[in-house]
Parts: structure tokens; C-alpha cells; sequence
């Protein structure tokens, strides 16, 4: 494997197809969810149990699920970049280029895992202040919550990549992955407990992997556990792995 | 292996190529070798298979049959070394919109490894070559059409190639930057590089050519140099004149339906009329008696060239009418 060719196409997604008032946007959105809504309805809902019998405030409970949460926007800067560089007709170049179509790919995403985690950490160091001496970190926490953050940027980024092949046009792919992650935005454990939404929104986030990102991400952080843990585990890395496998079918595809 | 034909001293050489979407051939059995430090024009109208043919030989599509060899790689087995050998200026335009002139020049110097000083240095003699000083830091959003061309022309020099295809490189650019990009070219291939060249500018193929191939529907019909093809295919003359009149635009109508006249146009700028016609000892008198008629003088009349256009057009139609009757 030749490390130099997919530094060197990572450093251009990065340079290139990321624009920077979009990715302070993506970092605002958290940021709004721990400093606002979080503290603002604290007072209104009851600790939450997040296993093992852990309660915690409810300002806690979604200062967690906001570092979740950039795993979705890093994911869509996936589908940017392939986009954008169809759009400008640099995809076609590249692969005139001494790369290959899984070079470019992976280099995808490198660079889409690479803002994940950024931006996971920048978001994780800004929500410190209300995290405080909640969170209670061991080893064992640092791989979970990287495990979480590792699988779900996996998996959105694979989501936005196959939706980018799938749709040529602008507005249509902002709507449509806009209207997907809103879905799996509130059939999440981001903002509530599962246990107490409906039915139907119940099953859903069964099956939804930001649940089991968030959820992991929880444990680690907290040094909470649920008999479902390992499962979830499993669960996430399955789903990622399978979407992965989904945006490299999509990708080669693509008709030049 | 080689291909039947291939020497040691070709860039390309193409046997059969086909490419067949659906039940349609867009590329049908062609053949033709490029030999090196040549320019090769691959001309024909819209949809005959140029930009297909490119495709193919760039390795962005797999052929359907047939078989090529670049630089004495393999088509189907050697892509990727073909790939670090060759630099490609798309038909469609292709930029990072996130970047500045320069710096897309920089990055893209980048991916194909090029040391960081010695791009630098390149940026630097492209800049000045292509005359983008004043655009250099400019996002590449915001260049106008033939900025932005010039650039892509240009960052493609950046790497080393041995051969490099060109897909209507001057669309959008003014006649004094479409020159200087034609003379840049042509100073790469006295320094050994070739060049596979496409467009529908037919005399700047003319200016730039060493041989032309002419495809249509698919098939290359006619291999040759510009002057052979001009011999060979280029029947109709053109008489070129003026008139001495302020608004010579409305006297091209005329012109048009003159007896003999295959077609008229008018140089707006000089008000130079040209038609192009096979009896040229008879339209002349007819564009004195039009003249008359009209109450005008000539003030100048000559016999030009046959021009490549001319012998391309005729080209062209005469493969199409074989085609209608089956030939």
C-alpha cells in the first residue's frame, strides 16, 4: 500500500472540497445543544438512567449525544467531497491521474474520518464545562467512545457517499441527505432515552446506528453499561461496514 | 505484445478499438498509431467518437474490443502506468472551487508528487506563460470561462507527462490567448512531448497538426496531414472580397443564394465577405453583377486557399452519403 499517494489525495480533499463556513457551522449546531437547549431543560427533566442504574442530568445526558451528533455532519462532508468533485469535473481528473478509483475512495474517507474526529474532539473540549466531573474515563472509555465515533463516521460517510452517486443534482442531494439524517437525528438516543418514545419511534432507533453510536459513546464517557453493550458493539460495526460496502458498489458504478 | 504495426518509435498505436453502449457503437473498430513528439488531431463533428476515443485512451472507460498500446503499455492491463505517463485536459471544465488559481496549481502539483520547490518554480513559469498574473490568487469560482480554461491548460504542465490529450483546449479563449496557448504547445513538442488534439477550431488543427485523423459516426475515415487532406478532399475554393459599403451585413442573404455558392459568411470586423464554391471563375463575375445591382463598388477580390474547414466538411459529407447508400 502506498501511505504517500493517499496522504497525498487526503491532504487535497481537505484542502479543496471542505468549505470552512460550513464546517463552523457543523461545530455551531452541537455547541448549541450543549450550551442551550441542554442546560434550558435540565430543570424540567428527570436525571436519566443511562445503565447500569447511572443517573444523569439531562444536561449531560445531550452534551454527550452533541459530540455524537458530528459524526452525521462529518459524514456529509463524504458526500460533499465526491459531489463537488463531480460536479467540477475533478473526479474524472483524478482518476486520469496515477490513482486508482479505491485510492480515491479510501482517500474520502481518510479525510471524512479525519474531520470526524476533529471536530468530535473540538466538540468534546468545548462541552468539558458542563461535562465536569461527570465524565469518568478509563481505557476502557477512550476505546469505547472511539469505537463510536470511529463506526459512525463510517457509516454516515458511506450513507452521504452512496447518496452523492445516487443523485446528480444539487438541491436534490441537499434535501434528500438533509431529510435522511433528520431522520435518524430523532429516531435516536441523541436528545431521548429510547425507552420513553413511542413504540414506533422505539423500533426505529432499535435498528438506527447513531442509537448505538451515541449509546457506546455514553458508556465510554460516563463508565456507564448496559447488557445490550456488546451487542450494540457489534451492531454498529456491522451496519458501517455494510454501508461501506454499499458506497463502494455505488462508486463503481458511476458511469464517466 | 505488440500490435500489429507498433514501433518502438509510437506514442499510440490503436487496433480495432470499439466502444458500444446499449445497442449504440460510439467508437467502431478504429485504428491509427501516434508517433512520438507528434501532434495528432483527431477531428470530427459532435457525437462522432472523439471525446469517447479519449475516454478510452486516457483509461477512464474500458474499451468494448479491440486492443491499444501507449508509450508501449497495455490498454487493458498497464492502465496505470499509462496514467503516470500522460497529462489530460478535459472538454469539460474541471476545477477545485475551494481553492485560488495558484493554489489549485500548488495542490495538484501535489498529488502528483511533484517536489514542493520545483513547483514553485513551475507555478512561476506557468503563470507568466499563460498570462494568469492577475488571477493567480483569485478563487477559481470566481475566473471567468477562459480564465479558468487557461488555468487547466496550464496546471496540466505542472507534472511531467510523455503525452498529452488535449479536448478542445482553446474553448472560451480570445485569439491572442488561444495563440499563445498553440505556440506554448508547440514548444513542449520540439522538447519531445505528444499530443493527441481535439477541437472544432479547424485552423488552429491546421496551425498545430502534423497529421489529422477524421472520424465520423464512429469510424476514422481519413488519416493524413493537413495539406494532403486539403489536396485531396479540398474541392471548393473561397473568394474572399469586400465592398465598400458602412452595413454589409445585410448583403450576405445575396451572397447566399448566389448560383454556385455552397456558403457565405462575413468577417464582421473587417467586413471581409468569404463564399466557397467549386467554379470560382464563375461566382466572380456574379459578385460584380450582384454589385452592380446593388450600386456598390468592390474594392478588393482574391482567390484564398482552400481552407482544412472546406476539405473537413467535404470529408465529412461525402462519408455520410457513402454511409446512406450502404457503401
Amino acid at each position: 500500500m502506498n501511505v504517500n499517494v493517499y496522504l497525498r489525495l487526503t491532504y487535497r480533499n481537505l484542502r479543496a472540497n471542505l468549505d470552512p463556513i460550513s464546517l463552523f457551522f457543523e461545530l455551531i449546531f452541537p455547541v448549541f445543544f450543549i450550551f442551550g437547549q441542554g442546560p434550558a431543560l435540565s430543570g424540567s427533566v428527570a436525571p436519566i438512567d443511562i445503565g447500569g442504574g447511572k443517573l444523569i442530568s439531562y444536561a449531560l445526558f445531550l452534551a454527550a449525544g452533541a459530540v455524537t451528533l458530528t459524526v452525521i455532519n462529518s459524514g456529509t462532508n463524504a458526500g460533499t467531497q465526491l459531489w463537488y468533485d463531480r460536479k467540477n469535473g475533478m473526479f474524472e481528473q483524478v482518476l486520469m491521474g496515477p490513482f486508482t478509483r479505491a485510492q480515491y475512495l479510501l482517500s474520502i474517507v481518510f479525510a471524512t474520518l479525519m474531520i470526524g474526529i476533529a471536530s468530535s474532539l473540538l466538540v468534546f473540549a468545548l462541552a468539558l464545562p458542563v461535562l465536569g466531573g461527570g465524565v469518568a474515563m478509563g481505557a476502557e472509555g477512550i476505546a469505547l467512545t472511539g469505537i463510536s465515533l470511529f463506526f459512525g463516521t463510517l457509516f454516515f460517510g458511506g450513507l452521504a457517499l452512496a447518496l452523492s452517486v445516487a443523485l446528480r443534482s444539487s438541491e436534490t442531494f441537499q434535501i434528500v441527505s438533509q431529510f435522511a439524517f433528520f431522520i435518524f437525528l430523532f429516531t435516536s438516543t441523541i436528545f431521548f432515552p429510547a425507552n420513553n418514545a413511542p413504540e414506533i419511534i422505539k423500533a426505529i432507533s432499535l435498528l438506527n446506528p447513531l442509537t448505538y453510536a451515541t449509546d457506546i459513546f455514553r458508556a465510554g464517557l460516563f463508565g456507564s453499561s448496559t447488557p445490550f453493550l456488546s451487542v450494540e458493539i457489534v451492531a454498529l460495526a456491522a451496519e458501517a461496514v455494510a454501508m461501506f460496502f454499499v458506497a463502494v458498489l455505488s462508486f463503481r458504478r458511476i458511469r464517466l | 505484445m505488440a500490435l500489429q504495426g507498433e514501433s518502438a518509435g509510437q506514442a499510440i498505436a490503436v487496433d480495432g478499438l470499439t466502444k458500444v453502449f446499449g445497442d449504440k457503437r460510439a467508437v467502431d473498430g478504429i485504428s491509427f498509431e501516434v508517433e512520438r513528439a507528434e501532434v495528432f488531431g483527431f477531428l470530427g463533428p459532435n457525437g462522432a467518437g472523439k471525446t469517447t476515443t479519449i475516454k478510452m485512451l486516457t483509461t477512464l472507460l474500458p474499451p468494448s474490443s479491440g486492443r491499444a498500446r501507449l508509450l508501449g503499455f497495455d490498454l487493458r492491463t498497464e492502465g496505470r502506468k499509462i496514467r503516470e505517463r500522460i497529462g489530460v485536459v478535459q472538454q469539460q471544465d474541471s476545477f477545485d472551487q475551494g481553492l485560488s488559481a495558484e493554489t489549485s496549481m500548488d495542490v495538484y502539483g501535489l498529488i502528483w508528487d511533484v517536489p514542493r520547490a520545483e513547483r514553485r518554480r513551475r507555478i512561476d513559469e506557468l503563470v507568466d506563460q499563460f498570462g494568469m498574473g492577475e488571477f493567480r490568487k483569485k478563487p477559481t469560482i470566481d475566473l471567468s470561462a477562459g480564465q479558468r480554461r487557461r488555468l487547466q491548460v496550464a496546471r496540466e504542465f505542472i507534472h511531467d507527462m510523455d503525452l498529452l490529450f488535449l479536448d478542445e483546449p482553446t474553448v472560451g479563449l480570445d485569439p491572442i490567448a488561444r495563440r499563445g496557448v498553440l505556440d506554448f504547445l508547440k514548444v513542449k513538442v520540439k522538447e519531445g512531448l505528444t499530443i493527441f488534439f481535439t477541437t472544432h477550431l479547424l485552423d488552429e488543427a491546421e496551425y498545430l497538426c502534423d497529421r489529422i485523423a477524421v472520424i465520423n459516426q464512429g469510424k476514422v475515415v481519413e488519416v493524413d496531414t493537413p495539406a494532403n487532406l486539403k489536396r485531396r478532399f479540398g474541392s471548393a475554393k473561397a473568394v474572399e472580397f469586400r465592398f465598400d459599403v458602412k452595413e454589409p451585413a445585410p448583403l450576405l442573404q445575396g451572397l447566399q443564394a448566389m448560383e454556385g455558392v455552397s456558403k457565405a459568411s462575413l468577417d464582421q470586423p473587417t467586413g471581409t465577405f468569404r463564399v466557397s464554391t467549386m467554379r470560382p471563375e464563375k461566382v466572380i463575375p456574379e459578385i460584380y453583377r450582384f454589385a452592380d445591382r446593388e450600386s456598390l463598388e468592390v474594392s478588393s477580390i482574391y482567390v484564398a486557399e482552400t481552407t482544412l474547414e472546406d476539405a473537413f466538411i467535404s470529408l465529412v459529407r461525402e462519408d455520410d452519403s457513402a454511409k446512406v447508400r450502404g457503401e
